[in-house]
């Protein structure tokens, strides 16, 4: 392990070093639990938070906005059509391990199969991505994680620029690993020590000690990939996830693996000038698959539940991204008013199937 | 393809030549690209697949491709039903739009070599297989028997006139129409499209033969019943489904069904992967 030490009163020297090339978004504590990631200023900077709670909002939005223009149209006689490129360095410093898979799935998905998007790609390629591992059970973990769960945490195993780790100990002393040759750059800086055995030793044991602190534990993905897959989960079931969704969407919004996105022409303030804009979309929403002359394919809400679920545990394309599309960041049980965020949905599903069907069926393939 | 210079949504102008009103609510839209090169690339599209349409201001819709490869023009069919449509109606010739594309699988034409074909539509469902017909009688020698059953709601809701009455008169292949109710002259079936199956003279091979189907839900069901009786097979019948799609690339998520993007793993599918993907039939 390319392990360093750092001493928490020179973290914010990593902070000024990125400052000089970069745009950094870091988290800073809002309101009672309320938390959020803004860009960090000069009257600012003493104020971000080491331990946090991971924001609602997710860090997903510096790679895939909420709203991307992807192209410039001026309609017209002539028309022309601009690509828009938005090339600028930005570093999210205190990522979480969690936002930090999420992205990676996001690469996955966007990078890979048949076709590459290119602008997700020029944001991709200017992130530098300094992530902060959940250490202290208290203060960076709340009752709705369960990374743990999901394999993606507390501390991501790759797909960092830097990694930052407290040790918790008297000494005040955090652990950095590197991830990729520009974080490793970072070790040459003064304010970065050669770490002893004893810190890895002791990195170990407080990633096994906040490991305990996670109460839902129960998300017992591997059942649920194999009922939705094999097709077990009865009608039934959904109907009572669905009876329990007020389709809102928070969920897809929040989720730092969704990945899908609605297109719309905006009119700007030039004659006949469009911008041409991507914004989110959720599957919960009723029109997400309405089509031209009213017909909906998917209208009821219980098979847009069976949809999203489907699509983030199906075994198909779990294969196809090399990962499940949920992170296990807990944001969807936060922000759902019905409680079918996901560890509720793994809770009831296999309550029911398990219940219903009996034992899995290994005969069949 | 630099990620840099052009997304994989940018899609090029377009030319608007020629607008033919096809039936009530339905034209035809013959167009070039303004820049010959992506003619060129554009014209590699096979019988099946799609494009992304783009009119200004109104959005970007997926459109088939009734075109076959081996014709020299290029034209969209449409309906006027969403906005986008609405907008697409009023182009006329000299208008500019955008296209990008082609899109999507198509159907595999090669491998149907060797055997028969049934091509079966209804009402506009023609739109997306007349690609296959005119390929297909473009490599006449390379397929058996083909038969075409198209039928409409009335004479004057037939599609593609011009082409009908040549197949009509060729005499390389068959070509059965029927209305759901007759008007004055009609001389073809009068019935839903199921009933051309059973008219006497008809011959339809159960082996080697490949059937395309596409038409509203409701025929598409009967029809899929009627075929099942006659003795065809699930992976011999074949359809394209459409979806609202925003990318086509198989990114914005909205055609997903199943396991399968609509975009890029469709829009053809046979009728054995259409049933295990669910939520269609």
């Amino acid at each position: 392990m390319r392990g360093r030490l750092i001493h928490k009163s020179d973290l914010l020297k990593i902070v000024d070093v990125l400052r000089a090339d970069h745009r950094v978004m870091a988290p800073f504590n809002g309101r009672g639990r309320d938390s959020f990631f803004d860009e960090v200023t000069d009257t600012n900077k003493n104020d971000i938070a080491i331990h946090v709670l991971n924001p609602y909002y997710p860090p997903k939005r510096f790679v895939f906005p909420h709203m991307q223009k992807l192209l410039k149209i001026t309609a017209g006689d002539k028309p022309a059509i601009q690509t828009i490129v938005h090339d600028e360095k930005l570093a999210v410093f205190g990522m979480r391990s969690c936002d930090v898979e999420g992205i990676f799935h996001l690469d996955r998905f966007y990078l890979g199969n048949a076709f590459r998007d290119g602008h997700y790609e020029t944001l991709r390629k200017n992130l530098f991505i300094v992530n902060m591992v959940c250490s202290d059970a208290e203060r960076d973990v709340d009752e709705d994680c369960f990374c743990v769960c999901a394999d993606a945490g507390t501390a991501a195993k790759g797909h960092f620029d830097l990694q930052l780790m407290d040790l918790h100990d008297e000494s005040g002393e955090f652990l950095a690993v590197a991830g990729t040759p520009a974080g490793e750059a970072f070790f040459k800086l003064p304010f970065f020590r050669k770490a002893e055995a004893a810190h890895v030793a002791r990195r170990r044991a407080v990633l096994t000690e906040v490991r305990k602190h996670f109460k839902t534990a129960t998300s017992w993905y591997s059942a649920l990939t194999n009922f939705i897959t094999r097709g077990k989960v009865s009608d039934e079931t959904w109907k009572k996830v669905g009876d329990r969704c007020l389709e809102c969407g928070g969920c897809s919004y929040v989720c730092p693996a969704c990945t899908c996105f609605t297109v719309t022409d905006r009119p700007t303030a030039e004659k006949d000038g469009f911008d041409r804009v991507r914004v989110w979309d959720a599957c919960a929403l009723s029109g997400f698959t309405r089509m031209a002359g009213g017909h909906n394919p998917r209208k009821s809400v219980h098979d847009r539940r069976n949809r999203r679920f489907f699509r983030k545990l199906g075994h198909y394309f779990i294969q196809r991204e090399f990962s499940m599309a949920c992170v296990g960041c807990g944001r969807c049980v936060r922000v759902c008013h019905g409680d079918v965020g996901m560890p509720s949905v793994v809770e009831i599903v296999r309550r029911e199937t398990a219940g219903s069907a009996g034992a899995i069926d290994r005969e069949k393939p | 393809m630099s990620c840099k210079n052009e997304s994989i949504y940018q899609p090029s102008i377009t030319i608007c030549d020629e607008v033919r009103d096809e039936i009530q609510d339905v034209k035809t839209f013959f167009w070039h690209f303004e820049d010959p090169t992506k003619e060129k690339a554009f014209r590699t599209f096979m019988p099946g697949q799609f494009a992304m349409v783009s009119l200004f201001g109104a959005g970007e819709i997926a459109i088939s491709l009734p075109p076959s490869p081996t014709e020299d023009k290029l034209f969209f069919t449409t309906r006027r039903v969403g906005s986008a449509t609405t907008v697409m109606h009023k182009l006329k010739p000299g208008d500019r739009f955008a296209v990008r594309g082609p899109y999507g699988n198509g159907f595999p034409m090669k491998q149907y070599e060797g055997r028969n074909l049934i091509i079966v539509a209804g009402g506009i469902g023609l739109i997306p297989l007349r690609s296959i017909i005119l390929y297909a009688l473009h490599n006449r020698s390379k397929y058996g028997k083909i038969q075409v059953f198209y039928g409409a709601r009335t004479s004057k809701d037939l599609l593609y006139t011009e082409n009908l009455k040549q197949w009509q008169a060729d005499k390389g292949f068959e070509c059965y129409l029927t209305v759901d109710k007759a008007e004055d002259g009609w001389k073809n079936n009068v019935g839903v499209v199921g009933s051309l199956f059973k008219m006497p003279g008809v011959d339809m091979p159960v082996d080697n033969t490949t059937v395309f189907v596409c038409g509203p839900p409701i025929m598409f069901r009967f029809v899929l019943a009627d075929l099942q009786k006659m003795g065809f097979e699930d992976q011999n019948m074949v359809s394209t489904l459409e979806r609202y799609m925003k990318c086509g690339v198989g990114k914005c998520g909205h055609c997903c069904i199943g396991v399968a993007y609509v975009c890029t793993d469709g829009p053809v599918f046979t009728l054995e992967q259409i049933r295990k993907l669910g939520e269609v039939i």
